[in-house]
């Protein structure tokens, strides 16, 4: 699954697999529309419905909380 | 600071939320050295992927988040300074008195190619009519919405497949490149800014019209469809309501859409798939609403 992750995410925004801090967004690793993008491919290929209240900057603000909150969202 | 080195204004005020406005914000500041006016960033809608403040922050410029409309309203008349608005993206509406001040001058970014397509969401109903360009427009903010004098304009083409948020963020784009372009003009109070051709039949869109009232028939076209679900995604923005249809005699909301290769297509609980002209499926992914 981290895998697959990872290469969604490294479709969308290389930089943020090399990214080691804790707010992707301010730090202007990622914006809104990379994070509209993101969801939506992982939606498609897991199969889950990333609902709007998940759809925060603390989820998105690294490669782990992305990973953290798929894996929560499949296992529900 | 010394004061005006060009500038005709001793005051900036950025107004607005999300990318754009990140963009002109930073831009602005960036020139305020240059110009010799002052900075300052008002949130009257807040963003939850907003990097204003974090911009306002780091370039020491006054932050106020302000989301009553009244409290700004008033705010926004009791301006003595000669004072430039930049609405970047930004919904409210501001107040005929604040029009009629000599010492304010308003502009505003525009996601469509004024005249046309004036009011809310553009990008949406661009998409929905099948329009191959749109743009956006820079204008001067007068007494009636979306009707000033055009400052500047650039054009962007829209593809078969694109969605709502990926033109809402390429009119993003283009409105931070124009903005640059026009600034130093703007700033200096000599834009050609050219006045708009407005037919009085002219439509103007509302922020609760929704395309085909959000409906479909299984008997439209796929194509149809498919840009009806394209013109309402916005990602997870619920600017407008699920897009419903009924599917075996019952109500349903569509979850998904993708368009897919043949070879893709898997039958699944929950999906159907409509053949498009091309010879690609249009895969829908749905739940019933009616239990």
């Amino acid at each position: 699954m981290e895998e697959k992750i990872l290469a969604i995410l490294e479709e969308h925004c290389e930089e943020a697999l090399q990214y080691t801090g804790d707010n992707m967004m301010e730090d202007g690793v990622i914006d809104s529309f990379t994070v509209i993008n993101l969801v939506s491919d992982l939606e498609d290929e897991f199969d889950i419905e990333i609902d709007a209240k998940y759809v925060v900057a603390e989820n998105f603000k690294n490669k782990e909380a992305i990973i953290a909150l798929v894996r929560r969202l499949v296992e529900e | 600071m010394q004061k005006n080195h060009g500038s005709a204004f001793d005051r900036v005020i950025v107004i607005g939320y999300g990318k754009v406005t990140g963009e002109v914000l930073r831009f602005v500041c960036g020139r305020q050295e240059e110009y010799g006016y002052r900075t300052e960033f008002i949130e009257h809608e807040v963003h939850p992927f907003s990097v204003t403040e974090k911009i306002c922050s780091e370039n020491h410029i006054p932050f106020a988040r302000i989301t009553d409309k009244q409290e700004l309203a008033g705010i926004f008349l009791q301006i003595e300074e000669k004072t430039l608005i930049v609405s970047a993206s930004n919904n409210f509406i501001f107040p005929g008195a604040l029009m009629e001040k000599e010492n304010i001058t308003v502009i505003n970014f525009h996601n469509a190619l004024l005249p046309d397509y004036a009011g809310r969401n553009a990008p949406t109903w661009v998409i929905y009519n099948g329009e191959e360009e749109t743009g956006i427009t820079w204008h001067y903010v007068t007494g009636g919405v979306d009707e000033g004098d055009i400052i500047i304009q650039k054009h962007c083409g829209i593809g078969p497949d694109t969605k709502a948020y990926e033109l809402t963020e390429r009119l993003m784009d283009l409105a931070s490149e124009a903005f640059r372009e026009c600034f130093g003009d703007v700033i200096k109070e000599c834009a050609a800014a050219r006045p708009q051709s407005l037919d009085p039949a002219r439509r103007m869109f509302r922020s609760r019209e929704v395309p085909a009232g959000g409906v479909f028939a299984m008997t439209d076209t796929p194509e149809h469809i498919y840009r009806l679900l394209r013109s309402v995604d916005y990602g997870k923005n619920d600017i407008f309501p699920p897009i419903c249809t009924q599917i075996d005699g019952r109500k349903a909301e569509i979850l998904r859409y993708r368009r897919i290769s043949p070879d893709r297509r898997r039958d699944e609980e929950g999906t159907v798939c409509l053949p498009l002209a091309d010879g690609d499926l249009l895969k829908l992914k749905y739940r019933y609403t009616d239990q």
